[in-house]
């Protein structure tokens, strides 16, 4: 079974400090694209990690570009900037140490906003303007070929609500 | 007499080719909403996915 919210949900069940980014936060924020994993950035503290690593033996978490080995990240692997590439029973995560010119969970908490998922769900979700600005950084021709969609989102969502913060 | 229809722009793509209607259907959606399109979405290309596996000569639940 593939589903985004139970991801974001067990993460949040075990505690775990993490900011939606990339195709998912993207589309919470209106833009209408499309993803099939869940990206995430998370906080690289020690407690932190423990709790990343319980939601992760939930998910039955292991690396996919060895599917067949079934390696599973420990701490030093989710301590790194470096991307965790892992694929769940719940479809494939990315774990992100850091993104763009390597801005770390700490760096991005200030632009990310909490919004509700479903109604017993809240997480924090990484604003728009954030987003463009890692994917200009990154410039990878995936990133770039959907900031037009992004920026138009933002443009949009400012028109809509220009006295309001992105919803 | 202007109606008001007329300054309804009839073509819904900015210069840039993005969908400006499909950003305004999905903003007018809560953040729970989007992520459920995301999700049927995926879920609607998964099973397709899988149907054509299905219906590929050879394959085992194609056999019989």
């Amino acid at each position: 079974m593939r589903s985004f919210l139970a991801v974001l949900q067990t993460l949040a069940d075990r505690g775990v400090e993490f900011i939606v980014v990339g195709g998912v936060a993207a589309v919470l924020r209106g833009a209408p694209i499309s993803t099939f994993d869940v990206d995430i950035v998370h906080s690289t503290g020690p407690e932190n990690l423990v709790r990343l690593l319980a939601a992760l033996e939930d998910l039955d978490a292991w690396y996919r570009f060895q599917l067949e080995r079934r390696l599973r990240p420990d701490v030093t692997h989710l301590s790194s900037p470096g991307h965790q590439l892992l694929m769940t029973r719940f479809g494939p995560v990315d774990l992100l140490g850091s993104i763009g010119k390597g801005r770390r969970y700490a760096d991005l908490l200030p632009l990310a906003v909490e919004m509700e998922v479903s109604n017993k769900l809240r997480v924090r979700v990484l604003d728009l303007e954030a987003q463009i600005a890692v994917k200009e950084e990154t410039g990878g021709e995936k990133d770039l070929a959907v900031l037009p969609v992004l920026r138009r989102t933002l443009e949009e969502s400012r028109r809509l609500s220009p006295h309001k913060p992105q919803q | 007499m202007v109606f008001s229809f007329l300054k309804i722009p009839m073509f819904p793509y900015a210069i840039d080719g993005v969908d400006v209607s499909l950003i305004r259907w999905m903003l007018s959606l809560t953040p729970a909403q989007r992520l459920e399109t995301l999700q049927d979405f995926v879920d609607a290309i998964s099973e397709a996915l899988e149907d054509s596996h299905a219906q590929l000569p050879g394959s085992s639940s194609n056999a019989g």
